[in-house]
């Protein structure tokens, strides 16, 4: 277990660490702490559970690196850990184009842990930014699992917006998604109503090892089979944010036979709410119950939590590409002296999914604020002394003048931010 | 014992189907996503995007804004942001030429100043101010900047503030002495009394009213440690 708990100290450390100021532009952070119950049968009936996330990213790239722990009477019972990268293109008409690659690991006391690489893509399409449905299809490789083959993931999906963040409702989006799994496992020669079950024609009965029996819950020299499984998950989910409190629920169905799918893994609820205190400390509650994951060896679960979310930076928790072209939502914004004779542009904005700015600056290339807290958005430029044109757009809106600056018509007929900077200002650090 | 066929059918029916589709769309997302980054890395120069004669005219402009001492980022960055906006080649040149005039009325106006004073006068220019409204700022005290003041002035002709008004209003805070800070307090007060509904121009004479500067000097006469921008093109 000395690899997992380093793995999650490092992980947990990385956010700590003040990095340089061209780096730090583009990380996002949090941390989440809580009490966890589970009925699993595989943790304890409540643990501390420790969840760092860390995000490094590009315009159009970004490298996820995410951990859980269970601590339970100082022992750490379950360790998870995945890195993912996420290539995504521009919209170009409406279509967006994205390339998903994660490895992951399960680590628990009981078993070896599981690994899983899997690479996926994805293609969008978005209708007038508040809607949109994709399509997607990828491999995903299980080690140390009953599955024995490469699965064939495909998944389809679509999204609604509903509502704006300044209305009274707030907003709401709604998500349904089908995925479907396909793959070759070791399985027991008995259903889960004690049903005995053919294996596939070219699969001859196989003996398992004891760590695969411990999985098949089968006893010492009782054979089990390679069979071909296919299983589709069709879940909706809601998330509604007004004001500071946000709230996310999912209800789910998986289709398969009776092979295939526990009869626990059948139907799922979940729900969770987040009541921000200010734009970096959030209370977090929620509980339901969740579907095994065959791919990670995870079983299904029934779980309740309260916790406490530390986000230096946090991170998006929206699954689809929102977009809302509501460039008036900017709340403030203003630039401050950095380190080096770098300005960084400090923008307040809440309910979005992207900021850009661009101007003389950036040879007028648009340039994407990181998200710092709740509302708020940062980026360093190097921004010489003198007059600078500036504009502002979220999500891949409009581009407008920021509010709170002095703005003149440009060239083109439209409006841009005046930010001047003085020599002083420059080298004022 | 019962024994149970496969759902899945015979192999290579439907599964084929299935990893058609995963393939294609694998193929057509990961094709996609590189030929856009790869585009985005290799680009070597943003005004390759206009047609060779708009080009062509942007580099004439900007060779002949070299050549008579004016910076030529200016004309480049107008041309850019043109590109940006997806303004067409005509509106593009047009942009630029005008960019080219009012620097060159700038600096006739303002003397041999810094490069990043010459363009913020330039979008005055365009803004609306007239070159003889600058004549004023052709005289200052070493080391003051007259940006902000550009900055507020261009702001308030935008706003609907004639502009012989903000020109007077702005000029007379300038002789007075008035530092950044000051401007950007009469524009904050002049912005919040145009949103309660007040004319803008009645708004800017009440404001500068009120604004406190330090006494003006001498008429014709740089105060001590003023100087003057004696060179011209």
């Amino acid at each position: 277990m000395n690899e997992q708990r380093v793995a999650i100290l490092t992980l947990t450390a990385a956010l700590l660490i003040p990095a340089q100021r061209e780096v730090a532009a583009q990380i996002v952070s949090k941390f989440e702490a809580g009490q966890y119950s589970v009925s699993d049968g595989v943790l304890p009936a409540s643990t501390i559970r420790l969840a760092p996330t860390f995000q490094f990213e590009m315009p159009h790239a970004k490298l996820t690196a995410r951990g859980s722990a269970f601590l339970s009477d100082q022992q750490l019972q379950i360790a998870d850990g995945i890195v993912s990268g996420t290539f995504t293109s521009p919209t170009v008409y409406g279509v967006r184009a994205e390339m998903i690659g994660n490895a992951s690991r399960a680590v628990d006391e009981r078993s070896l842990g599981t690994d899983q690489v899997d690479v996926q893509t994805r293609v969008h399409v978005l209708f007038h930014q508040n809607g949109g449905v994709w399509l997607g299809g990828g491999v995903a490789r299980p080690w140390r699992v009953a599955v024995v083959s490469s699965a064939d993931v495909t998944d389809a999906g679509a999204w609604a917006k509903v509502g704006e963040p300044t209305a009274k409702f707030g907003v709401a989006t709604l998500t349904t998604t089908f995925t479907n799994f396909s793959f070759s496992k070791i399985a027991s020669v008995h259903d889960t109503s004690s049903a005995s079950l053919s294996c596939s024609t070219a699969a001859p009965m196989v003996e398992v090892s004891s760590d695969m029996r411990a999985l098949l819950s089968e006893s010492p020299g009782v054979s089990a089979c390679e069979r071909q499984s296919r299983f589709s998950d069709l879940e909706a989910s809601l998330r509604w944010e007004v004001g500071a409190l946000e709230l996310s629920a999912a209800m789910g169905h998986r289709f398969g036979d009776s092979y295939d799918v526990t009869p626990d893994s059948r139907r799922w609820t979940s729900a969770t709410a987040t009541v921000w205190l200010s734009d970096r400390v959030a209370i977090i509650g929620g509980g339901g119950r969740q579907p095994a994951l065959p791919l990670r060896g995870l079983p299904a679960r029934s779980f309740g939590m309260a916790g406490l979310e530390i986000a230096y930076s946090p991170i998006s928790k929206t699954a689809v590409p929102v977009s809302l072209p509501h460039a008036v939502l900017v709340r403030s914004f203003e630039t401050r002296p950095a380190v080096n004779g770098m300005q960084k542009i400090v923008i307040r904005v809440g309910g979005v999914e992207t900021v850009d700015v661009m101007g003389d600056f950036s040879d007028w290339s648009p340039l994407t604020l990181t998200r710092r807290g709740r509302d708020l958005w940062e980026l360093a430029l190097p921004l010489s002394p003198g007059m600078h044109q500036i504009n502002v757009r979220v999500d891949g809106g409009p581009w407008m003048s920021p509010p709170g600056i002095p703005t003149m018509r440009d060239a083109f007929n439209g409006e841009v931010g005046l930010v001047v900077i003085t020599p002083r200002e420059h080298g004022s650090r | 014992m019962r024994f149970r066929r496969t759902p899945f059918g015979a192999p290579g029916s439907r599964r084929v189907s299935v990893r058609a589709v995963r393939a294609a769309v694998l193929v057509f997302g990961a094709s996609v996503t590189l030929r856009t980054l790869r585009a985005q890395e290799t680009e070597p120069d943003r005004l390759a995007r206009l047609d060779a004669n708009t080009r062509f005219t942007i580099h004439v402009l900007m060779d002949s804004a070299e050549m008579a001492g004016l910076p030529s980022s200016a004309l480049r960055s107008i041309a850019l942001q043109g590109i940006s906006l997806k303004a067409d080649s005509k509106t593009i040149v047009a942009a630029v030429r005008q960019e080219l005039a009012n620097l060159r009325t700038a600096r006739t106006t303002l003397g041999p100043v810094e490069p990043e004073e010459l363009t913020a006068a330039a979008a005055l220019l365009h803004a609306g101010a007239k070159p003889g409204q600058l004549e004023k700022f052709r005289v200052r005290q070493r080391g003051r900047s007259d940006l902000q003041a550009f900055t507020i002035w261009a702001d308030l002709i935008t706003r609907g503030v004639p502009s012989e008004d903000a020109s007077s209003a702005i000029t007379k805070l300038w002789d007075d002495g008035a530092d950044d800070a000051t401007f950007l307090s009469l524009w904050n007060n002049v912005q919040s009394d145009i949103l309660r509904g007040l004319n803008p121009g009645a708004a800017l004479q009440a404001r500068v009213r009120e604004t406190p500067g330090r006494p003006p000097t001498a008429k014709g006469q740089p105060p001590e440690g003023q100087q003057e921008n004696t060179r011209s093109e």
